[in-house]
């Protein structure tokens, strides 16, 4: 029976296993591989081990350019599932008043930016709300008697172009998962809470935040990543080839996709991007720390 | 007393309405100005004026992109592409959820765990590894092999959102049905996944949304113009050049949009348990 | 334990079910000598589509008898998936078409055959010895040129007033007279930022993005030079991103824009009434004419091609080199042919678009088509735009730009 009990889970897991280490687990594999040799344009088919060259002159990438695009993505991380988490908390807080009735039109209202390809809200954002001719934002501030404005043009306001166009695209999910968290919390709490004396951000405190941090945890963690890992919206909004709109903004994706696939080095830039893995493994051994409290 | 009381609640709900009516109104500014030039003329496309409603309304735009535009073949695509990818990636994720979630053994942890660094990778990197398992596996230029793409990077968010659900379902249930004489996998199919139909509805809405979003693997992995996912189709479409039918691709967009809208209606009233781990208290 | 097994049937089950799944495409292999069986060439292209319909036209036309039929299709950033699947024998395209500046890159990967191979070299005798000799790489032939183009000026009858001027004070003077960024109306626009856009300035002042030996020139006093002159005009020229411009053109906006003919179709469907101006008419403050580049466009061969098709690859290029192709190019899309028989044709020799490029092509400097060259557009832009739009220092953005492309160029080795 021990031994069945050894066997059998993995079993169970197999089918994502092999899955997961065809997707997911190889082309690290193979991409570590590739990292070894001299794969490039000059040795398209005939390429060959060539030790840890690569590496060499891949560390050397490291520098004053990577160091500010691993800034830029520390910034871009942190406040955005800052902003996530306490407009989408507040929001969902304030869906969920008592006697509010049109929570629901309201609550599919804001749902719809999500349900939006992610590929076209941008270029949607891009050309309707951006741009300096055509775009909406422009249109009303000449309306209003001012300047136009261009939003991409440096990196400090594209950056929070970027930002705003993320938070369009999700805050809706935050906002669903923690209206949800908040269904779960015993009503009961809060009235004893109120006989209590406890005051309205008391109760927040001390009631509904402990109460859903362990719901929204799961949901906070993947979506983290995700904004971690964004790399359509920097990209598409401000650097794509023939459409640069004068903001250097970096983050390390779009630092590795730049500086590996601009050359069509491929040994040096699967240097790069296993740098950059490890580099994640380093960034989710701190963000463990909180799900190891999950899982426990 | 409770006059006041009344009072000032009800300030605060005048407050909120007109607060979250305005937020809406804002959240909806893009949407709307794509409705807008979706059913405008040729002419003012681009540079219209700044009002929300169309000067010329017209259908036209609606006609070129359904019926001049492989636009319902794509949709079938993304369908099937769709409905393949949620197959594959529940047939994979709900028995190993399962297993994380109701036995402790050996390697638990660290496998939960090396899911979500792997999961952290991102994976436009990886795109070149990805182009030669699909070549070596005889997969480009095939579904199959865009499915079993989005499967696998989306079969950690499932496992995960799976077993956090599980993890709610007590125990003393699935003793109930094991008296009976069920075996795991009866259990499972029987008990476990009904209990948890918001999760797996939920987790597959994800991977909808996923599936219809993604654009880089469609259009580098399928050659074939005809074979193209919508978002694929209408990325190739309009990556260089949109100045010339702007207002028909804003026409797709919203006709393309409107799929995953009409299943989120479907689909509300488990998303608020379904999204939370263990959201429901039983 | 039977659950178990049952488990990992259903698996292999999923896994076959993939393996198995039927190829979206169909390969049409073709037996050399057998004429009954219909071949079809595929071929790659990222451009204009009413471009490639004429082709495909006139080819398909050609060869009829012979049940040889080219096929284009359209491939969003074709140069990459060229690179992945070039030398895949299943999903690789039997040919592509694109200007002649990626070929360098193509032929270090080992990816085209050369025409030689396939063609006697008196097929492309009659064409312009500069389309030629772009189509060349160490003095081998892989590129048929098709056509060819240049920047013009291209302007709106309506609007546009008096003469095109003849000096580039000139038509400062002018822009800066007519244009109303507040109000959304513009003199000329021009992609600012744009390598490719920017090249008249550039190789006018004398300067250069990347010379011969693959040294780039981003740093050379005449190339910043002609940045920095650059930069008054593109301050008066809107975003200067390609849709933006087109649009503002389209729709009544711009009076002006500077772009080649892959506008015009455009245009024309837009109802504007309009007229062209070659850009080496207009001269720079040192007396050149401004000098875009020429992009010479044309079809090259893929080495995949050869094993099954190489007959009708042969018969395509030789049906795609005839002179009528230019003609119908010419006359549909306002294309300068690369074959100069195709001048004959008196509606052709009289087109203004063409007679403009052809004007043009006198001055301009064919792009270069070393390898290192796909690597030089990202450094220029970057340039480009850090001065025209955050007003960097057109010294400092060329430094570094110069060594951002070294860098480029250091790692592809």
């Amino acid at each position: 029976m021990k031994q069945k009990m050894r066997i059998k889970p993995w079993l169970y897991s197999l089918p994502a296993l092999i899955l997961i280490a065809v997707v997911l687990v190889f082309p690290i594999g193979y991409t570590a591989y590739i990292s070894f040799t001299n794969m490039n344009l000059y040795h398209w088919n005939d390429y060959h081990l060539i030790g840890f060259a690569n590496y060499a002159r891949a560390l050397f990438k490291l520098d004053a350019g990577f160091l500010s695009a691993l800034l830029t993505t520390i910034i871009w991380t942190v406040l955005n599932m800052a902003i996530q988490l306490t407009a989408g908390f507040f929001l969902a807080l304030a869906l969920n008043a008592r006697g509010l009735r049109l929570k629901r039109i309201y609550k599919t209202a804001l749902m719809i930016p999500w349900a939006v390809p992610a590929y076209l809200s941008i270029l949607l954002w891009r050309v309707g709300m951006f741009n300096t001719e055509f775009g909406i934002l422009n249109k009303l501030l000449v309306l209003l008697g001012f300047e136009k404005v261009d939003f991409l043009a440096n990196n400090t306001i594209a950056f929070c172009s970027c930002m705003v166009l993320n938070l369009w695209m999700a805050l809706p999910f935050m906002i669903s998962t923690i209206d949800g968290a908040l269904q779960s919390v015993d009503r009961n709490l809060y009235e004893s809470a109120t006989l209590d004396g406890a005051g309205f951000w008391s109760q927040i405190w001390r009631i509904t935040v402990p109460a859903i941090k362990p719901i929204i945890a799961p949901a906070a963690v993947m979506t983290t990543f995700i904004t971690f890992k964004q790399f359509d919206i920097i990209y598409l909004l401000t650097q794509q080839r023939g459409y640069m709109t004068g903001a250097t903004l970096n983050t390390v994706i779009t630092y590795a996709h730049q500086n590996a696939f601009a050359s069509n080095n491929y040994g040096l830039s699967s240097a790069v991007s296993v740098l950059l893995f490890l580099l994640i493994i380093a960034f989710s051994m701190v963000t463990n720390r909180s799900l190891k409290e999950e899982s426990a | 007393m409770k006059k006041k009381k009344d009072f000032r609640s009800g300030c605060k709900l005048v407050v909120l309405n007109v607060f979250f009516t305005v937020l809406c109104l804002v959240v909806l500014v893009p949407i709307l100005y794509a409705l807008s030039v979706s059913f405008s003329g040729k002419g003012a496309a681009l540079s219209g004026g700044l009002s929300l409603l169309p000067e010329n309304p017209t259908l036209e735009n609606y006609r070129t992109i359904l019926f001049d535009k492989p636009f319902l073949l794509w949709l079938k695509n993304s369908a099937l592409l769709s409905v393949g990818t949620i197959a594959v990636a529940m047939f994979c994720a709900i028995p190993a959820a399962y297993a994380a979630s109701r036995w402790r053994f050996a390697g638990r942890t660290s496998m939960l765990r090396m899911l979500l660094v792997l999961n952290a990778f991102p994976q436009v990197l990886s795109l070149f590894a990805l182009f030669r398992v699909l070549k070596m596996t005889g997969l480009l230029n095939a579904h199959a092999g865009l499915i079993m793409i989005y499967a696998g990077s989306m079969c950690v968010f499932a496992i995960w959102n799976l077993k956090g659900y599980f993890d709610t379902i007590p125990r003393s249930i699935e003793e109930a049905a094991r008296m009976d004489g069920a075996g795991d996998l009866s259990l499972i199919a029987r008990v476990v996944l009904p209990l948890a139909r918001p999760a797996i509805i939920v987790t597959c809405v994800m991977v909808l949304i996923t599936v219809w979003n993604e654009y880089l693997f469609a259009t580098t992995f399928l050659l074939d113009k005809n074979a193209y996912s919508l978002a694929g189709g209408l990325y190739q479409l309009q990556s260089n050049d949109y100045s010339r039918n702007w207002s028909v691709f804003t026409a797709a967009s919203m006709l393309s949009t409107l799929p995953i809208l009409l299943v989120f209606f479907k689909v509300q009233k488990y998303m608020v348990s379904g999204l939370t781990a263990g959201g429901v208290k039983e | 334990m039977k659950k178990a097994i049952a488990l990992i049937l259903a698996l292999v089950l999923v896994l076959s079910l993939g393996a198995c799944a039927p190829k979206q495409q169909q390969d049409n292999p073709q037996q050399t000598g057998d004429q009954a069986k219909p071949v079809a060439v595929k071929i790659w292209h990222d451009g204009d589509e009413n471009i490639m319909n004429t082709i495909a036209e006139q080819v398909n036309a050609k060869l009829a008898d012979e049940k040889i039929t080219v096929e284009f299709e359209k491939k969003t950033d074709m140069a990459s998936q060229l690179r992945l699947y070039g030398n895949d024998p299943v999903n690789a395209p039997d040919m592509y078409f694109y200007a002649h500046d990626v070929l360098g890159s193509f032929v270090t990967m080992d990816l085209l055959a050369p025409l030689t191979d396939l063609v006697d070299a008196s097929l492309w005798k009659d064409h312009l010895p500069m389309t030629v000799q772009a189509g060349q790489i160490g003095g081998t032939q892989y590129l048929l040129p098709v056509y060819f183009e240049t920047l013009i000026l291209l302007y709106n009858k309506n609007l546009w007033k008096g003469e095109i001027p003849g000096t580039t004070e000139e038509l400062y003077a002018y822009m800066k007279e007519n244009t109303d960024a507040a109000a959304g109306t513009y003199a000329l626009v021009n992609q600012h930022t744009n390598a490719y856009n920017v090249s008249p300035f550039v190789n006018g002042f004398g300067g250069f993005i990347i010379n011969a030996d693959g040294k780039p020139g981003f740093n050379d006093p005449k190339t910043i030079a002609a940045a920095e002159y650059n930069r008054k005009f593109g301050a008066l020229q809107a975003d200067g991103d390609y849709n933006t411009v087109t649009t503002l053109f389209n729709e009544g906006k711009a009076a002006g824009i500077i772009g080649g003919p892959w506008l015009v179709s455009g245009i024309e469907a837009a109802g504007i009434s309009y007229g062209v101006a070659s850009l080496s008419d207009i001269k720079l403050p040192n007396g050149n004419g401004l000098a875009p580049f020429s992009g010479v466009q044309g079809v090259g061969v893929l080495k995949t091609a050869l094993k099954d098709k190489k007959d009708a690859v042969a018969k395509v290029l030789t049906a795609m080199a005839a002179p009528e192709v230019g003609v119908a190019l010419a006359k549909k899309s306002g294309c300068a042919p690369a074959n100069n028989l195709s001048y004959n044709d008196a509606e052709v020799s009289a087109n203004p678009i063409i007679s403009a490029i052809q004007k043009t092509a006198a001055t301009a400097q064919p792009m270069p088509n070393i390898p290192e060259m796909g690597s030089m557009w990202g450094p220029a832009e970057a340039m480009f735009t850090a001065i025209n739009k955050n007003g960097v220092d057109p010294a400092k953005a060329g430094a570094d730009a110069q060594a951002a492309a070294e860098q480029a160029i250091a790692d592809m080795h």
